[in-house]
């Protein structure tokens, strides 16, 4: 009986959070802002796919889309990349005092609230010639990511046996044929949790790409409907669409990796 | 053999790039931070050096006090309101059998969702002539509300939203806190008579006593860089009522090109924050805690 009572509760909780993503795959498939105004909470009279393929062409979504794809991959993988690397340098070999250095200078990061950085790092980017172009984009997601992910890696590699290298060592290999050959491999899993983090982290951003871009084509899938919902006469129907195209892939990845994701989030936060 | 994991040139191979960047992008905006904030300038001209004139003007702009201040409601929403919420709900997870997978799953997943996505989405929620919650709020008969475009108003709007984006990640948080209490502890209340109520406020919560410090740091730390959902909701309006730091901070320096004082601003962001959460730690430190 008890359980009923907490379930009807939880139930009521889960509702709040799935409701207004129902509105919004409803409002994706109505005919116009009419029928989102006087139908709100039902069922779209008929299906209007079409909302999909203008939000995509006319209100440049598939633009938006492939620039938040491109860079929120580049710059994950740069982090990913960098962050093995130093991860393995300063776990794996023998500087133990400079490691040590090394590893409390970039945890600092973890400090720093990188919104308080958005001013300075603009003077940056434009002495750099790095405004409006992607790269202002891709280089600061990368190196914002770096501390947690080098934290959440070198956490896995400490762990490592050290005969596995020993045995590697024997057989030749060198101190970049161990990295590849021999650690890597094994790290895949923290490898995964740290990209799939960044990648959704970079997708997500919004701040640094509103304010360190300027031309339309260039815009990232958030910062590019924000300018859609403030635009004149704005179509719900599509904007809807848009919201569809930003969460679906964002939920496909979570579908598939959720134990990773949540136990990836939560292990980095309580470190930050 | 041992010379193999001694070899600098890689170490400094695989070392320099990350540093290079850190230094560059994260090392080089605060200490330019630091160094602008102490100057007059406009972006443009030659910056001139005014000594602590900012900081000054920065204590004494009751328009920065009130953005602070805004900061602080975060706070005080985050733990008085939420943390209990979150408390509650977790404890309900924890305690149910059927769907405990699904509930976690499911309470998740606003938080790592886009909060431009996440404010528009809510804007159609607080839209005052079709919005969900007038329209809802019509069926008790309550007149149309401008949430978002009235003082009275927009701050518990975007509050609640933000609320909205954050609790599950907590819940969760504290959810695989309680799960981890060893079995026998519990099994043990419950042999001896506890009740539900009794087993969680009086085992279950003081053992999890660090990790909800944890969620109450983390909440203030949040609170204190909140940007971007302010920004996306309001853009700090109607008139500044919604402006916390940040987004007073870059008001000040893009669009009223005070970027000396918007610098300013971002170091007494840094300072605030770290000062805030020191004394916080501080505080929760001297507090005993309790082993199993």
């Amino acid at each position: 009986m008890k359980k009923i009572f907490s379930h009807m509760i939880l139930m009521s909780y889960i509702l709040v959070i799935l409701i207004p993503f129902v509105f919004v795959l409803f409002s994706s498939l109505k005919e116009n802002n009419i029928e989102i105004v006087t139908n709100p909470w039902g069922f779209p009279s008929t299906f209007h796919f079409d909302n999909y393929v203008m939000a995509w062409n006319n209100a440049k979504i598939g633009t938006y889309f492939f620039n938040s794809f491109y860079i929120s991959v580049v710059a994950s993988l740069v982090t990913l990349g960098f962050g093995a690397a130093t991860s393995y340098a300063l776990t794996r070999m023998k500087f133990i005092k400079l490691s040590k250095f090394f590893y409390t200078f970039i945890l600092l990061g973890l400090v720093i609230p990188t919104g308080s950085l958005l001013v300075p790092l603009y003077k940056l980017i434009t002495d750099f010639h790095l405004y409006n172009t992607h790269l202002a984009l891709i280089l600061p997601y990368a190196t914002f990511a770096l501390p947690v992910s080098i934290y959440i890696i070198c956490a896995f590699m400490r762990a490592i046996p050290s005969e596995l290298e020993d045995a590697a060592m024997i057989d030749g290999l060198g101190a970049f044929g161990l990295f590849i050959k021999i650690i890597l491999p094994i790290s895949i899993p923290p490898l995964v949790t740290v990209f799939i983090l960044n990648f959704l982290g970079n997708w997500n951003e919004f701040v640094m790409a509103n304010f360190y871009l300027s031309s339309e084509h260039l815009r990232t899938l958030p910062v590019g409907m924000v300018g859609f919902r403030d635009a004149f006469n704005t179509n719900y129907a599509q904007l809807s669409a848009g919201i569809m195209f930003s969460v679906v892939p964002v939920l496909i990845i979570y579908s598939v990796l959720q134990e990773k994701i949540i136990e990836g989030v939560t292990a980095g936060s309580v470190k930050g | 053999m041992n010379k193999t994991l001694k070899n600098p040139l890689v170490y400094i191979l695989f070392l320099l790039p990350t540093i290079l960047l850190y230094c560059l992008f994260m090392g080089v905006p605060v200490i330019q931070a630091f160094y602008y904030g102490f100057t007059d300038w406009d972006g443009l001209n030659p910056h001139i050096f005014n000594g602590l004139e900012n900081f000054k003007e920065a204590f004494s702009d009751s328009d920065f006090w009130f953005s602070l201040l805004n900061n602080v409601y975060f706070i005080y929403f985050s733990i008085v309101i939420q943390l209990p919420i979150i408390l509650f709900l977790a404890l309900l997870i924890s305690q149910v059998k059927r769907f405990k997978a699904f509930y976690k799953t499911a309470v998740f997943i606003p938080s790592i969702l886009s909060t431009a996505v996440i404010g528009i989405l809510w804007g159609f929620i607080y839209e005052p002539d079709s919005g969900l919650l007038n329209q809802f709020l019509a069926l008790f008969g309550v007149e149309k509300i401008y949430w978002l475009s009235d003082k009275n108003t927009a701050m518990i709007s975007i509050l609640i939203t933000n609320a909205w984006q954050w609790t599950g990640f907590y819940i969760v948080l504290i959810l695989a806190a309680i799960l981890g209490i060893p079995k026998d502890l519990l099994e043990q209340a419950e042999i001896d008579g506890a009740t539900t109520w009794k087993k969680s406020t009086q085992i279950i919560i003081p053992l999890i006593n660090p990790i909800i410090i944890v969620v109450m740091l983390l909440s203030i730390a949040g609170a204190m860089k909140a940007l971007d959902i302010v920004w996306v909701m309001t853009e700090g309006g109607p008139f500044g009522t919604t402006d916390v730091m940040a987004t007073y901070m870059i008001k000040e320096a893009f669009r009223e090109y005070q970027y000396g004082y918007g610098n300013a601003i971002a170091v007494l962001i840094f300072i605030f924050t770290l000062l805030i959460t020191g004394i916080f730690q501080w505080i929760t430190k001297n507090k005993e805690r309790i082993e199993y």
